[in-house]
């Protein structure tokens, strides 16, 4: 008896997975038959590859399970959707293109406002303890209004320590700036004092070092950006850095540990850590007890977050503490805030270490998705209608041979589904290689698509059906009602009388008006902004920052012999850069007001304009008790007669002594506050600003550069072109203009794609009866009144409805986006409706020109 | 179509099934091809050919004993159908008149 030798395990399960029940025995048998012989013949191990080959071999369409499916008549039934769907949509590849492309186009940017809204709302939620680490913050009434401000009073970090046992972890910030140097890298920075238990709380993982170290008075830890910064893509750890904190003020510190790559998803970051106790060293001044005084942020790390509400309760006894200190400034409340929603609240909350730019844009950007989606549904809804007039007699069929009007619906919406689908996937092209990175780039969002977010797949899917059916639906039900009948005797006028699909392209013409108005305003208002009037003569002049009044003194003696230096002073604040807010006090009430410390030469320099009264007389001691005010105050307090008033800052009394017309401090983005100055002591003088002759201005910055090098090569000149102290203003506004253009672009294609496909499938509908005017001698112009007027009333009232839409809307959106604008005119209004009717007429005329060409013989023959 | 279609392979098939007669079985007709022609070939491309023929109802088939040799399994054994025998002479019919017709001159080739 010869060994038996058993069938390959895995082949034989593959082979039984696919081979039908009845056919396995007589099937299998032959392969065993072959098996065993090839075992006595070449052996098992040839044996068993050639069983491998055969079953591999056998896998062929006479061997495999039948599905059950192909009995199934509904599937039959969506087999024959499927064809027939697809058949439709390739005897039209025209307009197939334009629905697919523009819903594509629309989910695109939906996908885009998706990624936007998911980033934003993934900011500095990477934390671990995000839900468990608190920012304090406190309510202050501010002329009425109640304000949430983001810093607290100095002594409060240590306070909360030690009173409140639920409070697990606290930890003090305070941002100053420094000079830094490492061997000849010396560069300006901004350094974060911070309680050790700050990277505790702030889960930064960390590229070197570890985060306890923070702990060392001794040690710094940077940022990845920082550790290039000064030392490129070697290790820095142990490296020693030194920082000045101002003159004969510095100190070694040891380069401990280097933050890995911030998460693109942040607010709250920081570029050089050091211990809080170094606050001490840098400002020896500075008390920690000192209700006064504040501190930028104080956190704290509960374990349990309901034991907030009990620690909320236990502020009332600081919030006095507070307010006997500080009378002008009472607060009402302190409040804890999540680190979690941090970034979304902070709007709302002044001078908190996180920020949030996006609040517009998070209005904003679904607005234009839901735009886009609407002008893209539209569409696809105009040329369905108008498009199933060719299907007229399919549907006819199936009805007569017995499809319930269900059935016809469910064919309709399970085509347009399909064809959505079709366009999210191009949707997602476009939106991840196109859309995307390019608002990343010009809004300077660090979002990309998370592909592993299981929202994003729900929201595909809802986008999906959403689109799918409020797109489909109607068409569904205006093609499915007629009577198979009337169809066949040709009684269905169709198409052409609907007035639906006329509300459809006017609400279209409505939107697309609206965006345009959009741009073209955006544009204007650019070109606006970048000629209004800052208030004072930003052009020509030049400002440099000081570290000390002795340098402040070499600098301006040796400037002042430049010969194109029309004027130079000084002083501790600066237009654009820097300023202080004080309480101004009048009987029965107190406003806080903007305040700048300048000396007497400053409105000259600067060219700040003098309405009434005298500025500072330049004379050491005279006008120490004199403020100057702006506009503004005058307005806000509602003075008569503002000069020689007599107001009290600082429990002292200061006289009014002239006024200044109204200026931009930061830029347009800001309104215009109530401004005082008082007049600055030689020690105080901060930065020093020059006039210099017009066009000189380039030869004398070059000039104070080197002059700034040879008296303190130390020190890293900080200055600039007063020009330029709001690039980063211009450069939103040129972002704001850019995007608008763009979805005003997108806007005009679709409305101008959707418009296209009616016109050409109407005239293509009429091609006999043209055909037929033409053999009988109609000219091109009877053709073109034709077809012009059907659609010319149309647009006519689209527009009329659309403009004022458009003003109104507009106008809001810049309001919403800028407080100074551009007043909202009707010419901006009016080249929108130009440009619309432009590309209206173009479009129509594509097709009146494909009917006067064609031979009318043609089209009589056709059908 | 007048004609009965019957592919090359489908023709040997068909032969090989008519030559074993009673013991015609996807196996066997495999070898019996291998060994007649010389040409290798595949059980699978029988099985196809047999299952396709015995649709097209040139083929008749039934099952036989188990037998040790298969693993205790039972073959389809396969056998010639009227219709069968139709296509077969038809074919050769076909193949005959068309050969007969081909005039001795083309066979006359200039040597040397």
């Amino acid at each position: 008896m010869r060994e038996k030798i058993n069938i390959p395990k895995i082949p034989h399960a593959f082979f039984k997975w696919y081979c039908q029940q009845e056919k396995y025995e007589e099937l299998h048998g032959d392969l065993e038959e072959f098996y065993y012989e090839r075992v006595t013949e070449l052996g098992a191990a040839k044996a068993r590859l050639c069983y491998l080959i055969d079953v591999i071999r056998c896998c062929q369409p006479y061997a495999w399970k039948k599905t059950k499916g192909q009995t199934n008549s509904n599937i039959m039934m969506f087999k024959n959707y499927y064809k027939t769907s697809s058949r439709s949509l390739m005897k039209s590849p025209l307009s197939s293109f334009i629905n697919v492309f523009g819903l594509s186009v629309a989910i695109g940017i939906c996908l885009v406002v998706y990624t936007f809204l998911a980033w934003d709302h993934s900011i500095d939620r990477f934390h671990e303890y995000k839900n468990e680490v608190y920012l304090a913050t406190f309510f202050a009434d501010r002329d009425g209004t109640e304000q949430q401000y983001g810093m607290t009073p100095t002594p409060l970090g240590e306070m909360l320590r030690e009173d409140f046992t639920h409070i697990k972890k606290v930890c003090r910030l305070e941002d100053r700036n420094v000079v830094l140097k490492y061997e000849d890298k010396v560069f300006h920075e901004q350094v974060r004092y911070s309680d050790p238990e700050f990277l505790e709380m702030f889960t930064f993982p960390l590229k070197w070092g570890s985060p306890g170290s923070l702990s060392d008075a001794n040690s710094i830890i940077l940022s990845e950006e920082m550790s290039i910064k000064y030392f490129g893509e070697e290790n820095p750890v142990g490296q020693d850095m030194l920082m000045i904190f101002g003159k004969d003020n510095n100190k070694l510190f040891k380069v401990t540990g280097v933050a890995e790559a911030f998460p693109k998803a942040h607010a709250i970051d920081f570029d050089f850590l050091i211990n809080f106790e170094n606050f001490k060293i840098s400002d020896p001044t500075y008390d920690l007890n000192d209700w006064s005084g504040f501190v930028n942020a104080t956190l704290i790390q509960v374990d349990n977050p309901s034991d907030l509400a009990d620690i909320t309760g236990g502020m009332e006894k600081y919030r006095i503490l507070q307010n006997e200190v500080q009378e002008d400034w009472a607060i009402s409340s302190f409040t804890f805030e999540r680190l979690a929603d941090l970034h979304e609240k902070s709007g709302n909350i002044e001078g908190d270490i996180s920020y949030d730019d996006n609040l517009e844009a998070r209005i904003g950007m679904p607005v234009i998705a839901l735009f886009m989606l609407v002008l893209a549904c539209l569409n696809y809804i105009n040329i369905a209608i108008v498009s199933a007039a060719k299907r007229l007699k399919e549907i006819g069929l199936r009805k007569v041979i017995g499809a319930h009007r269900r059935q016809v619906i469910v064919q309709f919406l399970a085509e347009n589904i399909l064809i959505t689908f079709f366009a999210l996937i191009l949707g997602c092209i476009l939106a991840v290689t196109i859309f995307i990175p390019w608002l990343a780039q010009l809004a300077g969002w660090e979002m990309e698509l998370q592909l592993i977010d299981k929202n994003l797949w729900i929201f595909l899917v809802a986008i999906l059906l959403i689109t799918g059916i409020a797109s489909g639906i109607y068409p569904a039900f205006y093609i499915s009602k007629f009577d198979a009948v009337k169809i066949f005797k040709g009684s269905v006028k169709f198409g052409k009388k609907n007035p639906l699909t006329k509300v459809f392209l006017g609400t279209q013409l409505i939107l697309a008006c609206i965006t345009i108005t959009a741009g073209v305003v955006f544009t204007q208002n650019n070109t606006y902004q970048s000629t209004r009037s800052w208030g004072y003569q930003q052009k020509g002049a030049i400002y440099v920052h000081m570290p000390d009044t002795t340098a402040f003194e070499q600098l301006q003696a040796t400037m002042i012999q430049n010969p194109n230096v029309v004027a130079i002073s000084g002083s501790a604040h600066h237009l654009g850069k820097d300023m202080a807010s004080v309480v101004v006090h009048v009987p029965g009430r107190q406003y806080e007001v903007n305040e700048l410390i300048v000396d007497p030469g400053y409105f000259e320099t600067m060219g700040l304009q003098l309405i009434d009264g005298r500025v500072f007389q330049d004379h050491p001691e005279s006008d120490k008790q004199a403020i100057i005010v702006n506009e503004q105050f005058v307005k806000k307090l509602a003075l008569n007669e503002p000069i020689g008033q007599l107001f009290e800052i600082d429990s002292a009394k200061y006289e009014v002594i002239g006024v200044i017309k109204d200026f931009h401090f930061y830029s347009f983005f800001n309104k215009i506050e109530p401004t005082i100055f008082r007049v600055a002591n030689p020690g105080q003088y901060h930065y020093l600003s020059l006039r210099v002759n017009d066009g000189s201005e380039k030869e004398t910055y070059q000039a104070l550069q080197d002059q700034w090098a040879s008296l303190f090569p130390e020190i890293p000149f900080q200055g600039g072109y007063q020009e330029d102290v709001w690039g980063e203003y211009f450069h939103m506004t040129n972002t704001a203009e850019r995007f608008n253009k763009v979805i005003a672009f997108v806007a005009v294609l679709l409305a101008s794609l959707g418009l296209y496909g009616l016109v050409t499938l109407n005239v293509s509908g009429r091609t006999r009866e043209f055909s037929i005017r033409k053999t009988l001698g109609a000219g091109i112009r009877n053709i073109t009144s034709n077809i012009v007027r059907q659609y010319m009333i149309l647009a006519a009232v689209a527009l009329l409805i659309g403009a004022p839409i458009s003003y109104v809307f507009i106008e809001a959106y810049l309001d919403m986006l800028f407080v100074y604008h551009i007043p909202m005119s009707y010419s901006s209004v009016a080249i929108s409706v130009v440009i619309l009717t432009l590309v209206l007429l173009a479009v129509i005329s594509t097709q009146i020109r494909k009917v006067s060409k064609s031979n009318p013989v043609d089209g009589l023959k056709a059908e | 179509m007048s004609r009965i279609h019957l592919g090359e392979f489908e023709e040997i098939v068909l032969l090989t099934v008519g030559v074993l007669y009673d013991d015609a079985y996807a196996v066997a007709i495999t070898k019996e091809i291998t060994k007649q022609s010389g040409r290798s070939v595949n059980v699978s491309a029988v099985h196809k050919s047999l299952y396709r023929l015995e649709k097209k109802g040139m083929l008749d088939s039934r099952l036989g004993d188990p037998e040790s040799k298969r693993g205790g399994k039972r073959k389809r054994l396969f056998s010639i159908t009227p219709f069968g025998k139709k296509a077969l002479d038809e074919s050769m019919e076909l193949r005959m008149s068309l050969r007969t017709q081909i005039p001795e001159l083309a066979f006359k080739w200039q040597m040397g």
